[in-house]
């Protein structure tokens, strides 16, 4: 058994498929990080804030 | 353990805070090493008879298909608790997997028309299955916008509930459309294929690999994103007691 990447007149179906689900789990997975860890990073700030307040 | 207690890292937002910080890299690192082992295989089994090497077109859209379905049910389930019970955790997973499932939809949709188009000569085609998937889509795409055009967060959230638990009415729809309509689409040919419908066992194990990976591809998602959604409620609320002492 051996790797197929021929899809010969296929391949300007194939290839596309491939990519886009690709990039959409990129764009997910980047969206998703990017977005919890600023609003952890302003969450801590507003408590720093806060906390200096307080004292 | 205190049965009561048992499921309190669903309900109680520090609970599952702990619980989502060890979860979401386990099903993450699933996810990808499912999606590896997937995608080799998809590479490495032979062409179909009939479909040629648009066979491994299978492999991306039917998980895409499937999980778009599966989501709407967590969007559903999760939007049921938040509107009847009254549970904000819900409320933050109903929103966090709204966009998900939107992705989700649209690679199936997209994949499916890649597919389509040497298979069955055309793109898109009005058939039963494709329009209540786009039906789907913008069942999706409809409860992310009534989210952000309500400035009142708990009365979108509320409209948002409630849009979503009519969407449930197409889940049955999309699933059954191809034995209740004649389609161009085929019918089920994974696991609940009937007899003789099912797929090769040569293809079943990329599908199932593949399948796991857009699962926990999806589990991951879910909880980082909710874990943001918790976040942010906790900055909204610090700004207001902020805003409050500097009066």
């Amino acid at each position: 058994m051996s790797f197929d990447f021929d899809a010969g007149k296929y391949a300007v179906y194939l290839w596309p498929a491939f990519a886009i689900s690709a990039a959409a789990f990129a764009w997910m997975i980047a969206d998703s990080l990017l977005t919890t860890r600023r609003w952890k990073r302003e969450a801590e700030r507003l408590q720093a804030e806060l906390d200096e307040a307080g004292e | 353990m205190d049965a009561r207690h048992t499921f309190d890292f669903l309900t109680n937002p520090e609970r599952f805070m702990a619980f989502s910080r060890w979860a979401a890299p386990w099903l993450g690192a699933l996810s990808a090493l499912a999606g590896i082992a997937g995608l080799v295989m998809t590479f490495l089994v032979p062409e179909d008879y009939q479909q040629g090497d648009t066979v491994r077109m299978m492999f991306i859209h039917i998980p895409a298909a499937s999980l778009a379905i599966f989501i709407y049910v967590c969007l559903g389930a999760a939007s049921f608790l938040a509107l009847v019970f009254r549970q904000a955790l819900a409320d933050l997973a109903a929103q966090a997997c709204a966009p998900i499932g939107a992705a989700y939809t649209a690679l199936a949709l997209i994949t499916g028309s890649l597919w389509g188009k040497p298979m069955w000569g055309a793109w898109w085609v009005w058939d039963a299955r494709l329009t209540s998937v786009l039906v789907l889509l913008l069942f999706y795409l409809g409860y992310m916008a009534l989210r952000g055009a309500l400035e009142d967060e708990q009365k979108a959230a509320r409209a948002a509930a409630i849009l979503a638990l009519v969407g449930l009415i197409n889940l049955p729809i999309v699933k059954f459309s191809v034995e209740w309509w004649n389609t161009l689409h085929q019918g089920s040919s994974t696991f609940m294929a009937k007899d003789g419908d099912g797929l090769p066992a040569i293809y079943a194990w990329p599908a199932a690999l593949m399948g796991l990976a857009y699962l926990g591809g999806f589990g991951a998602l879910w909880l980082v994103r909710i874990r943001g959604l918790v976040w942010r409620r906790k900055a909204r609320s610090l700004a207001m007691k902020l805003a409050e002492g500097a009066r």
